[in-house]
């Protein structure tokens, strides 16, 4: 991890909160109804990318773990309509030999309205 | 399934335990539904690379059962406004996940509770936790 890669900001991507995509969200954890509180993951992926594999941040994905996730939602989010994603890099730290970085994505509607913000806590086990 | 409504509810109150065996069709089924496919998740000689006896969870699928717990008690995804989690326990295939919480705080002025919810699992005569101190607040009209 390079802490001077802290501050970054992503370019926005496309996040679709596609029916079928859904639906097998809710399959899996047996919901009947809705927007699964933690869907938003789905945003974190299709942005994480940028993020994890930008050789400015220097992260070994192989030696990451998900320590703590937040989700806070502006609104519910709704079946088939488009919104984006973006990811900036909170925080890149090295502590006692291990890499923190912390990866925050805003999710806005197509007028730019806030509609969910994601908070994933990694570490990098022994960084060099 | 109708939303709670806040004159139901009274801290110290306990949501009922949401309990599920991980299998590793589940897992499989969590990786292509979320697009996280990090091999750690489907690849045992990954996992056993990493120090796992085997494929773990996705900490995001553990997290996404305790949504689960909490949607069952609020009676509605929407009432969801913020959900946290720390990982602290790696799941394997085959162990049982039981996710529950307890209403710390009611709000009657914003109509908003706050729970403390976690995700337990006993593993060789021990408890442990994959999410500790998780927390939950929940709009109820």
């Amino acid at each position: 991890v390079n802490p001077a890669a802290e501050g970054t900001v992503y370019p926005a991507v496309r996040f679709e909160v596609g029916e079928a995509a859904v639906a097998s969200f809710r399959t899996v954890f047996g919901q009947a109804d809705g927007v699964p509180p933690t869907f938003a993951t789905v945003a974190e992926f299709l942005a994480f990318p940028q993020a994890i594999g930008d050789p400015a941040l220097d992260l070994d994905f192989t030696r990451v773990l998900h320590a703590s996730q937040e989700y806070l939602h502006h609104r519910p989010m709704r079946e088939g309509e488009v919104l984006s994603a973006t990811v900036r890099i909170e925080s890149a730290r090295v502590r006692a030999g291990n890499g923190f970085v912390t990866l925050v994505t805003e999710i806005t509607d197509e007028e730019g309205l806030p509609v969910c913000t994601a908070r994933a806590s990694l570490v990098e086990r022994g960084t060099a | 399934v109708s939303l709670r409504t806040l004159e139901e509810v009274a801290e110290g109150d306990e949501l009922p335990e949401r309990r599920r065996v991980v299998t590793r069709e589940d897992v499989r089924a969590y990786a292509e539904a979320s697009g996280d496919r990090n091999p750690l998740h489907q690849d045992d000689d990954v996992a056993r690379a990493a120090g796992f006896d085997g494929i773990i969870a996705h900490g995001m699928f553990t997290m996404g059962h305790l949504a689960a717990c909490v949607v069952a008690w609020a009676g509605a995804p929407e009432a969801v406004v913020r959900l946290s989690a720390q990982f602290r326990a790696p799941v394997s295939m085959g162990q049982e996940i039981v996710a529950g919480g307890t209403v710390r705080h009611v709000d009657t002025a914003a109509r908003e509770v706050t729970l403390d919810v976690w995700v337990r699992a006993d593993r060789d005569g021990g408890t442990e936790w994959p999410i500790k101190r998780g927390e939950a607040l929940v709009h109820l009209d």
